[in-house]
C-alpha cells in the first residue's frame, strides 16, 4: 500500500519534481507508485510502446541504441532527479531508446495510459507537469546537441 | 608545598639568619589582622616581638636572612629538625640575599680589604639561600615580602588550604592595575617580565623599573630578555648584567646572566682601600 | 554643570550628519554627565594615552600623537591641535566592562551547611567616548564570547547594557596597526551610538541608535556640508591605505592549523618571555582565574575573578601537570586561539587588529611576521613568483631527453622529460612550454607534471607534428621554451572550496593542479572534479583519478559522450554532471579547461550555481608561434593569450569570451 504523504516527500526531493504546489504533488502521489529494479534489470525496449514514464530517485538508468555494424551504445544516463520513458506523454508513444538499470534502482513510476488520461483531463495538472517535461527534454536535447559536437574529437576533424 | 599541620593553635616561631629585620617586620606590620594572628597561633619564640623564648619544637617556623656564617650551617639544620612546617620568608632566605653578590668576588680579598683584623670575622665564603641546606616546606619572596601573601599564608595554615601565591609575572599586575609599562614606553629596562608577581607592582607604578627582588618566576626566559636588551639598545652587557645582580642575582637563571654578562664586579686585588660595590653607571 | 537651555533653541532636527564646532565639543561632555554617566575618554598620563575619567574636554590629549611599532610606544607633539590625532593605547574599554579584579561569590560555612551568595556590583552609567573601530569590533566579540551563547556572564551583561558609546574615526595609524586585515576598520559602520570625526574646524558627528540620535538633537550642531563629509571619508581612505594588508586574513584559519608543528614555534618561544602581556592588552582575551579570599577562621570566603593569561605556566596546570608545558606550547595555544580557533568556537576572529599586542611586547615579537612566517598565504600576485622562462627569443631552444612514455589513450602520450633546465622545475600550474622537434612548428603544451628534475608532458597526437612527438622513444631529445604562461591561482582557493571541470585532453594542463592540492589537502575545502571525455577509453590518468577520489579527499565525478555496455558510469555531457546540484556556489573558485565551447557551457551553469565571475577561470587556446607575444598569432582582444594568460578569469575576458570572431 502506497503511502501518500512518503511519496510527496520523495518527489519533493527531486529537482523535477519539486517545488510543485500541494494539490499537484498529491495528485501525482495519486498516480504514482514506487518502483525498484535490479542491476541490469531492462526496463523497456527501444520501439516498443512506450507504457512507463519514471522519476530516478535512486541508481542509475543508461539509454542505450544499438547501432547495428558498431553495437550497443550507451547515449545517455539518467542520473537521479532526471526522468525516462518521456515518450510515454508524447506521440507515437513509443521508446526511442533502450532503458536498462545499472545499478539497483528506486524510482516513481506512472503508468502511460493513465498519465496520459489524467494530463487531458486535469487542466491544472497538465499545466503544472508539461513545462516540467519540456525542461527535462530540452535539457536532454542540449546535451545531445553537444555530444553530437564530438567536442572532444581529434582536432583535425574535416569532415565538413 | 606540603599541606598544613591541622594542629588547633600551631606553635609558630620566628628566627633570623642574615638579614635585615624588614620581613619579619611585615609579621608585625600587619594592623588589621595581628589580632586574628595572635588568636589562631601560639608565637612561642620571635625575639622581635616578645620576649617568650622556646627552642622548638615548632609547627610552623618563619625564617628570614641567609646561610653566611659557619654557625649557620649548624644551627639551621638544628631548627629544621624541629619543625613541621618551614616557611622561609624574603629575598635572603629564598635567594641569598643581596649579599650573595660576594659570590662572585673573592670573600677574602674584601675581607681583608674592609676590616683591620679580619681574623675575627666569621663568615662563609658564599651567602646560599636556606634551601641549599634544608628542605624547605614554603617560601615567600620578596624584599620584604608583601603583607597579603603572608595573610595568604597564614590563612592557608589555619583553614587547611593550599596558598594563592601566583607564579606569573610582574606584567601582569601591572596590565591589571593599568600601569603603563616603562619599558615600552620609556625604554627603562624592567626585570618584571622575568620576575615573580606579589608585590603588586610596586616599582613600575611609581616609574621605575623591576629590580627582581621576588626572584626569577618559573620558566624565567631571563636569556631573551637579554638578547633583547642587547638588541634593543647599544648597551655593554655588564650594563646588563647589573640589572641581574641584585637582591635575588643568586638564583637561577639569574645567576647565570651574571655570571656571563658580568654585573657582579669581583675585587680588584686586596688592597688597604675598601672594595666598595660596583657602581651603577649607564642610562636607567 | 546643567545645561539649561538647548543650546539649538528649538530648530529643526537635522538630517544626515550634523557639524559641531571644536569650542561646543564640551557641550557632549556636559549632557553626558548630566545624563548620570561617568565619562571615560583618552588623556595623557604616564607617558602614554589612556582612558581614564575625564570631565572636561580640556583633558583630552589636545596635540598629541603616538609613535607606536614592536615594544615602542612615545608620545609626539603634533604641532596642531587636534584632539583625537592617535590610536590606541595601552588601555582597553575591557578594563570597564569586564574589569580586571571583580568580587564573584561570598560563601560562608559553619562545619556543616554551606551557603553561597553571588555578588551584585551594581556599575555606574559610563560613557566611552573615542571607541576607535577596532574596539568596537572588540566589544561586538567580547559581547559574542561573554553575553552571547547559552550561558552568560552576568557582571558583563549589566555593565555592558550601561556604557553608551562615543566613536571616533580614526584618522591617522600607527604602523602597528592591522584593522584593514581582521576587517574591522578603519571604517566605522556600526556598533556606535554617536560617531564623531574629527575635521580642523570641528567635528562630523552621527549617531547611530535612538539613544544617539537623542543626544545629537541636543547638540548645537548645523548640517555638515558635502566638502565635510567627503574630507572625512578621503582621510580615512587615507588611513586605510596606510595601513595596508598586512595579514592576507583569506584562509589563515585552515592555514594556520595546518602548521602544529612548524619549526618556527621554537624560534619564536626562545624570545617569548611568555609574560603576558600580550594577552592583559588584548581587548578580546577573556580568560580569568578564581582567587579565594578568607579570613584566619575561614568560615566566610570571598571568591574573586580576575584577569589570567594562557601564557602563565600554571594555566593549564592539573594534578600530574601541565598540559603546556613548554613555552612554545602555550605561544602557539595563543596564536592559533586568536587567530583560528576562535572562529570554531565563536564565528568570529579573535583579533581585532588593534595592535596592542606588538606594541606592548617587551620585547617586542610582532604576530603578523609570525603569522606570515608560519603560516604564509600561497602567494597573492602569481606575477612575481613566476619563474623566468629558458629560451625566450623565437630562435632559441633548449633540449631535453625522453626518460619515459606513457600511452594514456589510443591518442594521447605523456612523456616523461628529463635534463631540462631547472626553471622548468620551478614552473607553476598553468604553465606551458613550446615544443619543438626540427623541421615541424614549434606548439604550445600544457606542463602536465612537475618533478624536481624535469617535467611531463602530455601530448595528443591530433596532427603531424603532436603525432611524431607521441612517437619519440626513451632517449631521444626535444626541444623547449618555458615554462611560458601565467599560472591557476591556486592561492585564490586556499581556505575555499574549489571545482575544477574538465573535458578530454583539457585534465593535463589541471593535473600539476590537483597534485599541488593533494600535497597540502588540508589548506583546501571541499574540492571537486567534474571530467568528461568522449569515451571511456578516453579517460586520462585513470590510476590517479581512482587515487584523488579513495584516498585524497578529492570528489571525483566523470562522464562520457557515449559508452559500450561495459561502462557503468554516467553518459552525458559534463555540464549535466553539476547543473542541477544542490551547491551554493558563492564561496567557491572554479578552474575549467576544455573546448571552449565545453568552457562557455560550463561558465554559464557555474554562474547558475552562484560562482562569481572573478572566481572563474578558464585557460584559452589559441594558435601560437612563439609562445612569448612576438609572433602576434594569438591575440584575443586586448590580450595576448601567451603571455597574458593562458589563464583568465571570466571577469577579464568580459563578453569576448565565448563571441564569435574576436
Amino acid at each position: 500500500m502506497q503511502d501518500h504523504g512518503s511519496l510527496v516527500a520523495v518527489l519533493n526531493s527531486t529537482w523535477f519534481a519539486s517545488g510543485l504546489e500541494p494539490g499537484i504533488q498529491t495528485r501525482l502521489a495519486e498516480l504514482s507508485r514506487t518502483f525498484t529494479a535490479e542491476a541490469g534489470q531492462e526496463l523497456f525496449r527501444e520501439g516498443d510502446e512506450s507504457e512507463v514514464f519514471g522519476v530516478v530517485i535512486k541508481g542509475r538508468v543508461a539509454l542505450r541504441t544499438l547501432v547495428p555494424e558498431r553495437g550497443d551504445f550507451t547515449i545517455l544516463t539518467v542520473e537521479p532527479g532526471d526522468v525516462y520513458g518521456w515518450s510515454a506523454v508524447v506521440p507515437p508513444y513509443r521508446s526511442t531508446s533502450t532503458a536498462v538499470a545499472i545499478e539497483t534502482l528506486e524510482a516513481i513510476t506512472f503508468e502511460g495510459p493513465a498519465l496520459r488520461a489524467a494530463l487531458r483531463e486535469d487542466a491544472a495538472l497538465a499545466q503544472a507537469l508539461y513545462p516540467r517535461i519540456l525542461v527535462a527534454v530540452a535539457r536532454r536535447l542540449t546535451a545531445t546537441r553537444v555530444q553530437l559536437m564530438d567536442l572532444f574529437a581529434a582536432e583535425e576533424v574535416r569532415s565538413w | 608545598m606540603a599541606h598544613a599541620p591541622v594542629a588547633a593553635r600551631p606553635r609558630v616561631g620566628v628566627v633570623k639568619f642574615a638579614s635585615c629585620d624588614g620581613c619579619q617586620l611585615t609579621l608585625l606590620d600587619l594592623e588589621d589582622e595581628l589580632l586574628s594572628v595572635v588568636d589562631h597561633f601560639d608565637i612561642v619564640d620571635f625575639p622581635e616581638a616578645t620576649s617568650a623564648r622556646s627552642a622548638g619544637p615548632y609547627d610552623v617556623l618563619f625564617v628570614e636572612g641567609s646561610v653566611s656564617e659557619p654557625a649557620h650551617l649548624e644551627r639551621i639544620v638544628e631548627l629544621r629538625r624541629r619543625t613541621r612546617f618551614l616557611v622561609t620568608i624574603g629575598a635572603c632566605a629564598t635567594a641569598g640575599g643581596i649579599q650573595a653578590l660576594r659570590n662572585w668576588g673573592d670573600h677574602d680579598a674584601f675581607r681583608a680589604g674592609v676590616y683591620s683584623n679580619p681574623e675575627w670575622i666569621s663568615s662563609l665564603a658564599r651567602s646560599t639561600p636556606i634551601s641549599e641546606h634544608v628542605t624547605v616546606d614554603a617560601e615567600l619572596r620578596g624584599c620584604p615580602i608583601d603583607p597579603h601573601q603572608l595573610v595568604e599564608l597564614l590563612t592557608a595554615l589555619t583553614t587547611g588550604r593550599r596558598a594563592q601565591l601566583r607564579d606569573e609575572s610582574v606584567c601582569m599586575e601591572c596590565k591589571r592595575r593599568g600601569v603603563v609599562c616603562v619599558m615600552v614606553s620609556k625604554g627603562i629596562p624592567c626585570l618584571g617580565q622575568v620576575t615573580q608577581t606579589g608585590c603588586g607592582a610596586i616599582c613600575p607604578r611609581f616609574g621605575r623599573g623591576c629590580y627582581g627582588c621576588f626572584g626569577p618566576r618559573e620558566q624565567a626566559n631571563a636569556a631573551g630578555l637579554t638578547r633583547h636588551l642587547q638588541m634593543a639598545g647599544d648597551r655593554p652587557r655588564e650594563e646588563i648584567g647589573r640589572l641581574f645582580a641584585g637582591f635575588t642575582a643568586y638564583s637561577e637563571p639569574f645567576r647565570s646572566m651574571v655570571t656571563e654578562l658580568g654585573g657582579a664586579r669581583t675585587a680588584r686585588g686586596a688592597t688597604t682601600t675598601a672594595a666598595g660595590p660596583a657602581p651603577r653607571g649607564g642610562k636607567a | 554643570m546643567p545645561v539649561t537651555r538647548s543650546p539649538r533653541g528649538g530648530r529643526p532636527t537635522i538630517e544626515g550628519p550634523g557639524f559641531l564646532a571644536r569650542a561646543d565639543l564640551q557641550f557632549l561632555f556636559d549632557l553626558l554627565r548630566e545624563d548620570g554617566r561617568r565619562l571615560i575618554g583618552p588623556t595623557v598620563a604616564d607617558g602614554a594615552i589612556i582612558y581614564d575619567d575625564i570631565s572636561s574636554v580640556d583633558e583630552l590629549p589636545r596635540g598629541w600623537g603616538d609613535e607606536q611599532s614592536p615594544g615602542r610606544y612615545r608620545l609626539r607633539r603634533r604641532g596642531d591641535e587636534q584632539l583625537f590625532g592617535y590610536v590606541v593605547g595601552p588601555t582597553a574599554w575591557k578594563k570597564w566592562t569586564f574589569p580586571a579584579l571583580i568580587p564573584l561569590t561570598r560563601s560562608s560555612h559553619d562545619g556543616h551547611k554551606v551557603s553561597f551568595e553571588p555578588e551584585q556590583t551594581p556599575p555606574p552609567k559610563l560613557a566611552f567616548l573615542g571607541v576607535r573601530a577596532c574596539e568596537i569590533a572588540a566589544l561586538a566579540v567580547q559581547d559574542r564570547v561573554l553575553i552571547g551563547s547559552e550561558f552568560i556572564d552576568p557582571d558583563y551583561m549589566v555593565r555592558r547594557a550601561n556604557v553608551m558609546v562615543v566613536a571616533v574615526q580614526c584618522t591617522t595609524s600607527a604602523s602597528t596597526c592591522f584593522c584593514t586585515s581582521m576587517g574591522t576598520g578603519p571604517e566605522v559602520t556600526q556598533g556606535y551610538d554617536l560617531l564623531l570625526t574629527e575635521l580642523d574646524a570641528g567635528f562630523l558627528v552621527d549617531a547611530g541608535t535612538p539613544a544617539g540620535r537623542l543626544l545629537l538633537d541636543r547638540l548645537p550642531l548645523r548640517a555638515a556640508s558635502s566638502a565635510e563629509q567627503y574630507g572625512v571619508a578621503a582621510t580615512v581612505a587615507a588611513v586605510r591605505a596606510r595601513i595596508g594588508d598586512p595579514i592576507p586574513a583569506d584562509g589563515l584559519h585552515d592555514r594556520l592549523l595546518a602548521q602544529l608543528d612548524h619549526p618556527r614555534w621554537a624560534q619564536v618561544a626562545e624570545r617569548c618571555i611568555t609574560c603576558g602581556n600580550c594577552t592583559l592588552a588584548c581587548p578580546t582575551c577573556f580568560c580569568t582565574t578564581l582567587s579565594q579570599t578568607t579570613d584566619m577562621s575561614g568560615l566566610t570566603a570571598l571568591a574573586s575573578r580576575s584577569w589570567d593569561s594562557c601564557f602563565s605556566p600554571g594555566f593549564a596546570k592539573v594534578a600530574g601537570g601541565s598540559f603546556r608545558a613548554r613555552p612554545r606550547d602555550r605561544y602557539r595555544q595563543w596564536l592559533t586561539h586568536k587567530f583560528a580557533t576562535w572562529w570554531d568556537q565563536f564565528g568570529t576572529s579573535g583579533c581585532v587588529g588593534c595592535g596592542r599586542c606588538i606594541t606592548w611586547c617587551p620585547v617586542g615579537i610582532d604576530v603578523r611576521d609570525e603569522l606570515n612566517a608560519i603560516a604564509p598565504p600561497v602567494p597573492l600576485s602569481p606575477e612575481s613568483r613566476l619563474v623566468e622562462p629558458v629560451a625566450a627569443t623565437p630562435n632559441d631552444f633548449v633540449t631535453a631527453r625522453v626518460v619515459n612514455t606513457k600511452a594514456e589513450t589510443a591518442d594521447t602520450t605523456t612523456l616523461t622529460l628529463t635534463g631540462v633546465d631547472p626553471a622548468f622545475s620551478h614552473g607553476s600550474t598553468g604553465q606551458f612550454a613550446m615544443v619543438a622537434l626540427p623541421g615541424f612548428p614549434p606548439l604550445p603544451i600544457s606542463i602536465s607534471r612537475f618533478l624536481p628534475d624535469g617535467i611531463e608532458l602530455t601530448i595528443r597526437g591530433a596532427g603531424p607534428a603532436t603525432k611524431a612527438m607521441c612517437a619519440l622513444q626513451l632517449g631521444d631529445q626535444v626541444g623547449l621554451r618555458g615554462p611560458l604562461g601565467n599560472n591557476w591561482p591556486l592561492d585564490r582557493a586556499v581556505g575555499r572550496d574549489l571545482v575544477i571541470v574538465t573535458g578530454g585532453i583539457g585534465l593535463a594542463p589541471l593535473r600539476p593542479v590537483l597534485h599541488a592540492i593533494v600535497a597540502d589537502r588540508r589548506r583546501f575545502g571541499d574540492v571537486k572534479l567534474f571530467y568528461g571525455a568522449r569515451t571511456p577509453a578516453d579517460l586520462l590518468y585513470r590510476d590517479e583519478l581512482d587515487r584523488w577520489a579513495k584516498r585524497d579527499g578529492i570528489e571525483v565525478s566523470l562522464t562520457v559522450d557515449r559508452a559500450g555496455p561495459d561502462w557503468a558510469g554516467r553518459v552525458g555531457i559534463v555540464t549535466h554532471l553539476f547543473d542541477q546540484a544542490a551547491w551554493d556556489g558563492t564561496n567557491m573558485i572554479a578552474f575549467v579547461c576544455g573546448p571552449e565551447r565545453m568552457m562557455q557551457a560550463t561558465s554559464t551553469t557555474l554562474a547558475g550555481r552562484g560562482v562569481s565571475a572573478s572566481r572563474i577561470h578558464v585557460t584559452l587556446e589559441r594558435h601560437m608561434e612563439c609562445g612569448i607575444g612576438l609572433c602576434g598569432h594569438c591575440q584575443m582582444g586586448k590580450y595576448f593569450v601567451c603571455r597574458d594568460g593562458p589563464v583568465f578569469s571570466i571577469a577579464q575576458l568580459g563578453d569576448t569570451f565565448g563571441r564569435e570572431g574576436i
